[in-house]
């Protein structure tokens, strides 16, 4: 292949049951690529669409070269399929065999050498009489497979072409492959990171944009280590049925009445000499009702949360009653504290020190920014399974500060939901993060809000952010 | 007034000299028990008054504050802290005959007049609290016999005493009662509580005395802390752009120096500092350090004399007296200094790099925190005083030159400090004239070049047992042992 093959704005009908929208995609010579991304999010289609399936609706698709090499559970079905129409076709009254391996890998074959020495090595040899159709899945996959590859393509494009090989096997395509790829560009759809082979230059990332439609969303070099490692991450947490940790036994919060709102602000006023930031707000939060918080720069947003959590300092002087305390009665800030969970850009910010991973998320049982008490075993547990979870198991004795700051931000969600508090606040939880970590952030925030123990209140001017399962709205005004 | 230290037996002031205790943590058990629903007025509403304040108010204890009419009526910026952060805010009348504890947050400078304008209005028995003995022990004041005097003295600058405590810990906090005035013996438990409710307990807190506190508080701002710095970074950067650095790297070196190298000593004391070190770059700190530590100890010597005759106290106050003229004028010429407007350049400095090329930095502070310790442990206070108030300290101090330079520095320190600060600056430099004749970018600017890698075994192995076994090591390794649940955070 010479030239790069290009899909500028592409978008693509799979016979009204899929659609593909807007792709823009180079493949260059000598890259090797791997698709991926969610269930139901056109991966396999945007492997067929370079071997020429799907009506192209919009946008060009430019520099694919003739011969295609193709390999997919679709293609194997068809192939089969045709087979047995075959059969079907028969008119005359005798038995038909259909079609034996030996004729579908040899004829049309252009490198028979190669052919012979692939059928060897898949060991499909004594099966070579044998007609297709009779074959076990796995066998045809293996047809399929040798067909491709001793076609001599030009593009060879294998969807998920490793599903089902023993480890013998499996080594020596990856082994075959990795022989190949100086005369063949290579497309791989792939599920899991870890089947990767080392030649692979480049990821694909698809996402589900509606039911029944998919786009590209991102392209990652996989030089570009960091955002490797992001969309692993991000792969992990699409794909995998998460179960967020338990709380910790031994450390339980004091119950909560559950017939009083959480928080409770009457006529609450911020102000600074005479420029009042927030005007006679009143906001009540019960337990199970998720609020989203909007409002542009300078509106209060987040004076508002500070007076919730007890960092402003004039919750003191207004009717604040909060988790069973009416403000100003004597009680700690600890006291409020331990019933909040709390993400924001700042809170990352006083991170500066230098913390493991794994402290900061156990550092959310004790409040603190850092660690300053001995952990119990329990909660080295907890936090190493919110490790897991996030994907970053390998990174829990890594220092904080040294992590990307999406990986931060994941952290600092699973550092404030370690305890399961009553009520999250996540204030622009996304502020600052690129789209990648952005879906990570907000697939583990709509996570949380799928359990039942946390109200969530929610604090962004994005409306593309939405989560869903909010169902409160608060927008504030620009008082000033 | 007469020097109260000086009016003591010497027995009495020895005694004092060496009272210091580290406290266990089962001692704060009561937590804030002993405040709890008595009225504390802050006097004063500066970067300690406003942040303890704070701390103790979110600690669930009851704050106000007493400012002067003036502040009150014209709005000052006192009045402005108190108010937006929703404390009530009344006169002295007002609040004073109302409160079971004050605490005079006010500049060192104002304490006599502070007090002698408080006390009479102070109710039976109440108590009377301090951040720093200095007006109780260099002035002398005399208190009501009927009243309670504490000190809780936060060993951090008002930000970070917020700062830490909203972090969920605190500062190291030392604590002491004038035991000339604890009628009811309550001064302990006071001072415990309000300990606890600035966060102070999580960090570790110093059993002292007034006099401990006063004179180690002292010798250390003034010589190490902020004395060394302050002519350390001029020497460096004049130095430097003499040799032909360029003045916003060098600019930036120092700036930033102090605070990466200072950091290192924070985790691991002096030792751990030159362990960052090559072994040719260790021993020629090693060697630079001893011979600024001959060329230095004569002034150590005359500042810690000075500050226990109660010397250095006088010619401030006279200074005082005579509206900080003295003062004012060197404030003004550090502005002047070339290290000051040069602005840190926009290059990259690693954080090895600061340690590479700032070797002599290295051995200034080195040199400056076993001397302030030597003479402070040789006057008789103890170890544990001793190493707070010079080798604890001197990261704090160094974040702030980081923040805004020397000018931040003498602005975020107390008044004593700086003009402590002003006395070492001026006899330090001249004294270090000829030494820093022989200084090349070697040890300062850009490092030694890889000629000089061989280093003598016998000399490294000298070297590392002598830096191993300096007292302020052995202290050191006990008191961040204390700080264990510390180490995290630092």
């Amino acid at each position: 292949m010479d030239t790069a093959i290009c899909l500028d704005d592409l978008s693509v009908n799979f016979d009204d049951r899929f659609h593909l929208h807007h792709i823009n995609w180079t493949i260059e010579p000598n890259q090797h690529w791997v698709i991926t991304g969610t269930n139901g999010s056109g991966k396999s289609a945007l492997a067929a669409v370079l071997a020429g399936v799907g009506d192209i609706e919009q946008g060009t698709l430019s520099g694919l070269p003739s011969r295609v090499g193709l390999v997919s559970f679709e293609a194997q079905a068809e192939l089969i399929a045709k087979e047995l129409k075959k059969d079907d076709a028969d008119i005359m009254d005798v038995i038909s065999l259909g079609t034996p391996v030996q004729e579908m890998i040899f004829d049309a074959c252009a490198d028979p050498e190669l052919a012979t020495d692939l059928v060897e090595k898949f060991g499909l040899s004594h099966l070579l009489d044998r007609a297709f159709r009779k074959l076990s899945t796995g066998e045809t996959r293996k047809v399929m497979l040798i067909r491709a590859l001793s076609s001599k393509p030009d593009l060879l494009i294998l969807d998920e072409p490793f599903d089902g090989l023993d480890v013998d096997t499996l080594a020596m395509l990856q082994q075959h492959l990795a022989s190949i790829i100086e005369t063949t560009p290579m497309v791989m759809v792939l599920n899991r990171f870890d089947e990767m082979p080392d030649f692979i230059t480049h990821v694909a990332y698809l996402e589900k944009a509606a039911d029944d439609c998919g786009q590209l969303a991102f392209k990652v070099d996989r030089q570009d280590k960091s955002a490797f490692a992001e969309l692993y991450q991000l792969l992990h947490l699409k794909t995998t049925d998460l179960q967020v940790p338990a709380p910790d036994s031994a450390s339980k919060l004091p119950s909560l009445d559950p017939d009083q709102p959480l928080v409770k602000l009457t006529d609450a006023t911020i102000k600074y000499d005479e420029t009042v930031i927030v005007d006679k707000l009143n906001w009540t939060i019960e337990p199970g009702k998720h609020w989203q918080l909007s409002g542009p720069n300078g509106s209060g947003k987040t004076g508002v949360l500070s007076l919730i959590t007890g960092d402003h300092p004039q919750c003191y002087s207004n009717d604040i009653f909060v988790f069973g305390f009416q403000r100003g009665n004597g009680e700690s800030i600890w006291q409020i504290k331990q019933f909040i969970g709390y993400v924001s850009t700042s809170l990352q910010w006083e991170y500066r020190v230098s913390v493991s991973c794994k402290n900061v998320i156990i550092s959310g049982f004790y409040d603190s920014i850092g660690m300053y008490s001995k952990s119990t075993d329990n909660q080295k547990k907890i936090a190493d399974e919110w490790l897991a979870l996030l994907g970053m198991k390998d990174r829990a004795d890594q220092p904080f500060n040294k992590l990307s700051y999406g990986d931060q931000r994941l952290l600092m969600i699973a550092r404030a939901m370690v305890k399961h508090p009553p009520l999250l606040i996540l204030d622009e939880p996304c502020l600052g993060l690129d789209d990648m970590n952005r879906q990570l952030v907000l697939a583990l925030i709509e996570k949380i809000c799928a359990g039942h123990e946390t109200t969530v209140l929610y604090v962004n001017h994005h409306a593309e952010d939405q989560i869903s399962g909010i169902e409160n709205y608060l927008a504030l005004e620009k008082n000033h | 007034m007469a020097n109260y230290f000086n009016t003591l037996p010497l027995r009495e002031q020895l005694a004092q000299l060496a009272k210091c205790r580290f406290m266990d943590s089962s001692e704060f058990a009561d937590g804030v028990e002993a405040l709890k629903g008595k009225k504390m007025v802050v006097i004063g509403c500066g970067a300690q008054g406003l942040n303890q304040g704070l701390n103790l108010r979110d600690s669930g204890l009851d704050v106000s504050y007493a400012l002067r009419p003036e502040a009150i009526e014209q709005k000052r910026q006192s009045w402005k802290n108190a108010t937006e952060n929703g404390f009530v805010v009344g006169t002295y009348e007002d609040l004073i005959p109302t409160a079971d504890v004050v605490l005079n947050l006010t500049p060192d400078k104002q304490h006599t007049p502070v007090v002698k304008a408080v006390m009479p209005l102070m109710k039976e028995g109440a108590c009377l609290s301090y951040s720093h003995g200095f007006n109780i022990v260099e002035e002398g004041m005399q208190i009501r016999d009927d009243l309670t005097v504490i000190m809780v003295a936060p060993k951090c600058p008002g930000s970070e005493v917020r700062a830490e405590y909203v972090r969920g810990f605190g500062v190291p906090t030392l604590i002491a009662v004038h035991e000339d005035n604890d009628p009811k013996g309550e001064g302990l438990a006071l001072a415990k509580a309000y300990a606890v409710g600035t966060g102070g307990h999580k960090a570790g807190v110093l059993m002292s005395s007034f006099i401990a506190e006063v004179k180690s508080d002292l010798m250390g701002e003034q010589t190490i802390l902020c004395g060394m710095l302050q002519t350390g970074s001029i020497l460096c950067f004049d130095k430097m752009v003499e040799e032909g650095v360029d003045a916003g790297y060098a600019s930036k070196l120092i700036q930033y120096g102090w605070e990466t190298i200072t950091e290192a000593l924070k985790y691991g004391g002096v030792t751990n500092m030159l362990d960052r070190l090559s072994n040719p770059a260790k021993i020629k700190a090693f060697d630079l350090a001893e011979e600024l530590k001959v060329i230095m100890r004569p002034l150590y010597n005359k500042h810690q004399d000075d500050i226990i005759d109660g010397t250095f106290s006088r010619v401030m106050m006279e200074d005082w007296a005579n509206d900080d003229k003295n003062l004012l004028q060197w404030r003004a010429d550090t502005a002047e200094t070339n290290f000051e407007k040069t602005p840190a350049g926009d290059v990259e400095i690693s954080e090895q790099e600061f340690f590479d090329n700032g070797i002599l930095m290295v051995a200034m502070v080195k040199a400056g925190v076993e001397l302030a310790f030597e003479t402070m442990t040789a006057a008789g206070i103890i170890a544990e005083s001793a190493y707070y108030e010079s080798l604890h300290e001197t990261p704090l101090i160094a974040n702030t030159i980081a923040r805004k330079k020397l000018y931040e520095m003498n602005a975020t320190i107390s008044d004593t400090a700086e003009y402590g600060c002003y006395l070492y600056n001026h006899a330090c430099l001249p004294l270090l004239a000829d030494f820093m004749k022989d200084i090349k970018t070697d040890v300062i600017g850009k490092g030694l070049s890889s000629d000089d890698n061989g280093v003598d075994n016998a000399r490294l192995i000298e070297v590392n047992t002598a830096l191993r076994s300096h007292p302020v090591e052995a202290i050191g390794s006990v008191l961040r042992g204390h700080m264990a649940d510390m180490k995290k955070i630092v």
